[in-house]
Parts: structure tokens; C-alpha cells; sequence
């Protein structure tokens, strides 16, 4: 019997998840990740009633239930980087980074080290591995009506509304190999009465929202605490005259239209931010080139599954393979992967399209640039993205993710 | 449903809920306006204070009637306020509302030996010349163990006299929460010795959200709450008239049948255990049987989850808990069981069974048994 660790949170996804696993025959372990929270006088951090909501479940199917301390790795994986790259006018996803460094690889090297052979999330993803063969041979619902794949893969999920890839595309091949996601194959009202009927008392629980540490307080109110407000100035782009004061450009994101106390008319949107100098500019015009970009930069960019595509080799592609690929350590710990490439342009089914003047592969891809926005049509070529019409530019720190069909391609950060 | 745990909540008493009633709707006055119907609102109020006070043996105005026991324990360490550079001692099983309010003092903790009595040597040694203010529950809420608070009192009070001797006018005062004691032992401030007192109205079948501190005349507190100068100034704010009503009600009751309740509460808890003696893990009762409230039965069974057996048997509707809820709901360890010395497998196996008034022998017979399935399912998981 194989062993899986399945990380529990008290939501319904996670506790269905571990229901699914349960009566498919799996030896499961519950396992609640302590994160970092913030325990101070006005601060709810739900963690506890979580925990007992978690362990209520494992008690009730009555399998194994551990907890595991993340707090000190998280506080300096996800909090620390999160601070320090808002620090430099950036707007990072910490909820990316959580599944990079947490529960993708703290919780799943403590659970392989503790002798699971598998680990399982709630996640609304699904993936393609050894494991997921054979449950689909068995036929078996958890399967989570994967396409067959050559390698391991990340998919999205059956659930177009839920799919969580857009936070998962940085995690380990090496987890994906051994990762099962029971509710991928699921829409989540099938979920929720699912879980009533195997008589889960949380299936209707209020789902959480937003980052736990951070709070109901919000990300403004979180970052006061470590950022001292700072009096600039506001200038409107299009006039370039100054026309407001701000309190600290860092807690302003591009794009964002409130928080901006600047008298009536047509509301401003923050078009561009000036960090050193503390200075934010504005534009009432939506159409501002500043908004809006054909291209956007990329850096730290993974790539993953570009063989399970069935492109026809990635040595084509890539010289170097690229979770082998060396280059400088990156700021997010991830390796640098992309600089030289071959000359063949390739499309989806792996056909040598034609000689390009670029140097770099030309990758078609589908992109999305924000959890759940739309799939836009685009070209990688290097760490650059290529739009065919343009789009709205994201804030940088933010992730831009690839895709090809079902598939998670990887994805990079946004310069 | 059967209810285990009456140390963390009661439900409200039958003749409470009757006397809380009119103060509710018909008699709804603020107890401070002018008119007639108001001043009699006011007279009630002054009555249930005095009822209540009574029943320690002490005066209305003596009492400070609060939002509950925190409130109340955090107010008695305002008679700190006055004086200069002082030392706390308090006892290390002490409630959180002690134990948290005592920090911003120079604090030093008291010893218990394993049955969560005072370790009176360790007390002596450490009340120096310095110590202002000595807090001891009358009885433990995870334990029930019951302190022998008078001999606390001599002590205290040999100490003073050598301060008077030596010149030192430096005050020494005692305070002790007996929220968890009142509804089984009887209470008198002037036997006990002690200047300062918590009660608690949730834990004697009253209403939640009220308490009240008894004050000496000799001590001079500071109103956490400062406005309308409602309770001589000690606690501003409307006054809880319903509340306070409902507290002496249900307080008097429970005094009236303190002796009866001791005697059925010890039967029951004696059936209890012979169940729970049954089990494939023997049973290591907590507390000092000697010296404990008759409605408490701590019970460890070393090397199973306590918590998994709460949720096992919250399906049966037998409702009982590991620690102070307080302290479960943060997911540590009970300070409490530490302090008595429990290992680990120890103190995760330890549950707190607390019995009260709906309570019959059948009830326990069917708990007993239910526990024993529940551990008998967590052992054959292993």
C-alpha cells in the first residue's frame, strides 16, 4: 500500500482530498502546515481553529495526523522575500512563492524523508506522473481525467474557474513526479456536495481569502508595519505637473485605481512608480502607452513539459535541459535558464517551422498574466514575451504563465 | 448530549433566567436616571450586589462588579498602581488572565508539586521585602486542586507584621480567583484571609460576561475603565443590571446546595472512574484527591492524542476538552500540566472532565464507556 501525505488545511478542498485518497486504498497521512502568522493584539490569524478543523477530519476518517512547523522557512522563504521585493517598488505573489518553497518542497522532502511515496494537495490542478497512470488504468476518478502525457505534467484543472496553475507553475519536477491532485478532475459545486455527502461538516465553510499572515488588515496596512509612510509626490503623466501627495510609493501597484485622494473628475490610475525617488505617476487616459505594452521582459523564467508538448526534442530546443541548467543564482533561488539557444523555431506538434534570425527559440505559448485572467495568444522568444495585440502591463514581481493546451509550460516573472 | 466540560461554561440556571427577565424588557432602565421606576431599577442592582457580597461575607460595596473574571483579575493588579517598584508572586498554574497581566511586573512564579499544590516552602522564600502583590487561585481550572489559602493568608500576614517591625510601610496584598471555587466551596473573604477576590458568574450557572472583585478597605484600586463613575468609580459604564441579578441568583443557589452538590458530584465522579479504570490504558487521574473540587476528574491516558478522543466522541455528543479552552484553542501544551510535571505523553493523553447539574450516574456509565471505545478505536489504528 502506498503512502500518501496529504497537506490538510480545514478547507473542504484539502479534506475531500484526503477522503478521495482514503478510499482509493491509500495508507494517508493528514498533515497540517504551520505557517508563520502574526500574533498580535488585533491580528486574527486563524490558524488554530484550522488546525483543529484539519485534524477533526483525520480523526474522523482516522488515519495519521501530524503537524509539520514551517513557521521559521516560511517567515524567511515567503514573508522576507515578499517584503524585500516590495522594497524595491516591486509586487510580488507570495502565494507562488508559498508552493515553491513550502508545500512543494519543505513539506514535500519532510513527508518523502518520513517515508510517504506520495504527497497530495487540495490544490484545483492536475498532473500527469507514474501514479496518475496507473490510477487512470484502474480507472479510477482520481485520475482527475488527465491526458496522457510522456513525462510528468502539470495541468490545469477540469475546473476552468478554479485552476490554481497560475501559483503552481514554479514547483519541482522532481514533486511533480510524485504529487496527486484528488479534486483536480472536479468542478467545485461537485466538490462541495461531494464533501457533504461523505458527511464533511466544513463543506460549506466561508473559503479563505487573501494571504493569512497579512490578515484582514490588507497588504497596505501589512506593509506599513515594515515600510515607514513617506510624504512624495503625485504626478500626472500626461502634464507632468505634480498634482497630490501620496504616502510612500510602495504601497501603490500599477494599475491601481483607489487609494489616490485627488479630487473629483475621472478617476487616475497609477501608470508608473519611481521607487528611489518616491514619486508615482498617474494618467486619467486608459489607453496610456504606459499601461499597455506589446512585450514584456521576463526573468527568472522556468520551463517545464516542453517535452510531454511532444516536441520533438529538447535538446532542439534547448541545448541545455533546463532543470540541469546552470547560471547565476537567481534572486528567487531558482536557476537562470535561458541565454543561448538553438536557431529552429518550433510550433506545438514539434515541426521545424523555419531558419529564424534570431538566435533565441521561438516558442508559441498561451499566457496568463494574472490568477484566472483570460489565456492570451504570445510568443517566447528568450525571456521575452511577444503579444500580438497589446496588453495590459503587469506590475512588476508579478508572474506571466505559459501554457500549451492543458499543460503548465512554466512561467517568469515580470521585470 | 452529555456535557463534561462545566469548568469552561454553565448554562444559565432556570430561577437566573426567571430573575434576569424583567431587567431585559419591562424594567430595561438605566439604573443612573432620575425618575422613580430608574431609582428602583438602581435599588435591585444595589440588592443583588449585596446578596452577592454576602454570600463571600463581605458588603456591596465591597464588590466591583465586572465583565467577568479577567476584567476582574486584571483590575485587582491596578493595586499595584500606587505603589512604587513592586514584585509580583504568583502561583505557576495560574489562569491566563493572572499569568499575562502579571508580566508587566517584576514576576516571580510559585511552585506546585505534582498534585498542583502550593509548594508553601518555595512560597516563603520567595515573598521578600520586595513582593507587593501574592495571586493564588483558591481552585486550579485544569485540576480542581483547591489551596490551602488560609495558611497562604498567615504567612502573608507574619510577613507584614515583620515589615511593620523593620519600618516598612510597603503593603502586601493577597488576591485569589475563585471563580472556579465558588460554586463548590464556601467562601468567606475574612476565613481566607484574603484583601482582594475574583468571582466569576459563568462558572455557578449565572450569565456570561459578568464577574465581580471583592476589594478590602485597606486597598486602593485604579478603574481600568474611567468615565460615568459607575461603581464608585472603580468601573465606569451602564451598569449590567440583568446580568449582576442573574449572577446573585444563581450564586445563592449554588450555595444553598453546596454540601448536596459536593456529595452527588464525588458519587458520580467515583462511578466515572470506576468506568474509566476499565481501560486498556490505565487511567492516571490528576489533581489531589484530597483536595479537590468535587466536580473535577482530570484524567491522562498516557500516549494517545486526547484531542482525536474529543473528536471522536463529540460525534457520540459527549462534549469534554484537553486544557483550558483558552489555552487548547491556541494549540500549546497546557502550562498547568507542565507545572505538575506530566511528560509529554503525558500531558497529549490528558483529558479535562468537569462535571455539573445535568449530570446523572447513567450519564457517566455511558461516558465511561464511550471514552473506552474511543481509545480502543485510536489503538487499534496504530
Amino acid at each position: 500500500m502506498k503512502t500518501v501525505y496529504v497537506g490538510m488545511s480545514g478547507g473542504v478542498d484539502s479534506s475531500l482530498s484526503a477522503v478521495l485518497l482514503k478510499d482509493q486504498g491509500y495508507h494517508v497521512v493528514g498533515v497540517y502546515m504551520k505557517n508563520w502568522s502574526r500574533d498580535l493584539p488585533g491580528m486574527k490569524c486563524p490558524w488554530a481553529a484550522d488546525l483543529a478543523d484539519a485534524k477533526r477530519v483525520a480523526v474522523r476518517l482516522g488515519i495519521d495526523f501530524k503537524v509539520f512547523d514551517f513557521e521559521t522557512e516560511y517567515k524567511q522563504k515567503v514573508v522576507d522575500y515578499m517584503l524585500e521585493e516590495f522594497g524595491k517598488g516591486h509586487t510580488p505573489n507570495p502565494d507562488i512563492m508559498c508552493n515553491q518553497e513550502i508545500k512543494f518542497k519543505l513539506f514535500y522532502e519532510t513527508a518523502r524523508e518520513q517515508g510517504a511515496d506520495l504527497i497530495a494537495t487540495g490544490h484545483y490542478a492536475r498532473v500527469w506522473n507514474d501514479e496518475v497512470a496507473r490510477l487512470k488504468e484502474l480507472g479510477s476518478p482520481l485520475a482527475g481525467a488527465a491526458p496522457e502525457q510522456p513525462a510528468p505534467s502539470l495541468l490545469r484543472a477540469v475546473d476552468e474557474n478554479k485552476d490554481q496553475t497560475y501559483f503552481l507553475y514554479r514547483i519541482s519536477e522532481d514533486a511533480i513526479a510524485h504529487t496527486l491532485f484528488p479534486i483536480g478532475g472536479m468542478l467545485k459545486p461537485d466538490v462541495k456536495k461531494l464533501a457533504s455527502e461523505k458527511g464533511l461538516k466544513n463543506a460549506y465553510k466561508k473559503e479563505s481569502m487573501g494571504v493569512c499572515f497579512v490578515g484582514e488588515v490588507g497588504m497596505e496596512d501589512f506593509l506599513k508595519e515594515y515600510f515607514p509612510e513617506k510624504a512624495g509626490p503625485v504626478v500626472d503623466l500626461d502634464s507632468g505637473k505634480e498634482i497630490g501627495t501620496h504616502n510612500g510609493a510602495i504601497f501603490y501597484c500599477l494599475g491601481q485605481r483607489h487609494g489616490l485622494d485627488l479630487g473629483g473628475g475621472l478617476p487616475y490610475y497609477v501608470v508608473k512608480k519611481d521607487i528611489v525617488k518616491n514619486t508615482i505617476y498617474v494618467s486619467r487616459n486608459l489607453n496610456s502607452a504606459e499601461l499597455w505594452t506589446n512585450e514584456l521582459a521576463l526573468e527568472d523564467v522556468v520551463m517545464r513539459n516542453y517535452r510531454a508538448r511532444g516536441l520533438a526534442n529538447d535538446k532542439e530546443i534547448f541545448p541545455q535541459k533546463i532543470t540541469n541548467a546552470r547560471g547565476p543564482e537567481s534572486r528567487t533561488g531558482a536557476k537562470r535558464n535561458l541565454g543561448e539557444g538553438p536557431t529552429e523555431r518550433c510550433d506545438f506538434e514539434g515541426r521545424k517551422i523555419s531558419r529564424s534570425q534570431d538566435p533565441l527559440p521561438i516558442i508559441p505559448v498561451y499566457v496568463r498574466l494574472r490568477h484566472r485572467a483570460e489565456l492570451i495568444p504570445a510568443t517566447l522568444v528568450g525571456n521575452k514575451l511577444r503579444f500580438e495585440k497589446p496588453v495590459k502591463r503587469p506590475a512588476p514581481g508579478q508572474s506571466a504563465v505559459f501554457y500549451d493546451g492543458d499543460v503548465c509550460l512554466g512561467g517568469g516573472i515580470v521585470v | 448530549m452529555i456535557f463534561l466540560d462545566y469548568a469552561s461554561a454553565t448554562p444559565v440556571s432556570e430561577a437566573a433566567k426567571e430573575a434576569m427577565a424583567p431587567y431585559e424588557s419591562a424594567q430595561f432602565f438605566n439604573p443612573s436616571a432620575p425618575y422613580l421606576a430608574a431609582k428602583n431599577v438602581r435599588d435591585d442592582y444595589e440588592r443583588a450586589k449585596s446578596d452577592l457580597a454576602h454570600l463571600i461575607g463581605a458588603k456591596g460595596d465591597d464588590l466591583v462588579v465586572t465583565s467577568g473574571a479577567t476584567e476582574a483579575n486584571n483590575l485587582a493588579f491596578s493595586a499595584l498602581d500606587l505603589v512604587e517598584s513592586p514584585t509580583v508572586l504568583v502561583l505557576e498554574t495560574d489562569h491566563a488572565s493572572i499569568l499575562n497581566t502579571a508580566k508587566k511586573y517584576p514576576t516571580e512564579l510559585i511552585r506546585v508539586d505534582r498534585t498542583g499544590l502550593i509548594d508553601l516552602e518555595d512560597f516563603q522564600n520567595k515573598l521578600t521585602r520586595n513582593v507587593a502583590f501574592v495571586s493564588i487561585a483558591l481552585a486550579n481550572n485544569e485540576l480542581g486542586t483547591i489551596q490551602p489559602l488560609a495558611e497562604v493568608a498567615q504567612i502573608i500576614k507574619r510577613e507584614r507584621m515583620a515589615r511593620l517591625v523593620a519600618g516598612d510601610a510597603r503593603p502586601l496584598y493577597l488576591h485569589s480567583d475563585a471563580s472556579q471555587a465558588l460554586n463548590l466551596v464556601p467562601i468567606s473573604v475574612a476565613r481566607l484571609g484574603v484583601d482582594l477576590l475574583t468571582l466569576s458568574a459563568a462558572k455557578v450557572y449565572g450569565p456570561k460576561g459578568v464577574g465581580a472583585l471583592y476589594h478590602g478597605h485597606n486597598v486602593k484600586l485604579a478603574p481600568i475603565a474611567t468615565g460615568g463613575g459607575q461603581e464608585s468609580g472603580l468601573r465606569s459604564g451602564t451598569e449590567n443590571v440583568a446580568g449582576l441579578v442573574g449572577f446573585a441568583k444563581a450564586a445563592a443557589e449554588a450555595k444553598k446546595h453546596q454540601t448536596y452538590n459536593r456529595k452527588h458530584y464525588e458519587k458520580l465522579r467515583q462511578v466515572l472512574k470506576s468506568e474509566l479504570e476499565q481501560s486498556e490504558i490505565a487511567p492516571l487521574f490528576l489533581g489531589n484527591p484530597k483536595h479537590q473540587l468535587a466536580n473535577f476528574c482530570p484524567v491522562s491516558f498516557p500516549g494517545l492524542d486526547a484531542e482525536r478522543l474529543i473528536y471522536l466522541l463529540e460525534d457520540d455528543e459527549i462534549y469534554l476538552s484537553t486544557g483550558a479552552a483558552c489555552a487548547a484553542s491556541k494549540g500549546e501544551p497546557s502550562h498547568v500540566l507542565k507545572a505538575i510535571g506530566l511528560n509529554s505523553r503525558e500531558i497529549a493523553g490528558s483529558l479535562r472532565i468537569s462535571l455539573g447539574a445535568e449530570n446523572t450516574e447513567d450519564d457517566m456509565r455511558i461516558a465511561g464507556q464511550k471514552i473506552i471505545t474511543a481509545i480502543k478505536t485510536e489503538l487499534a489504528r496504530k
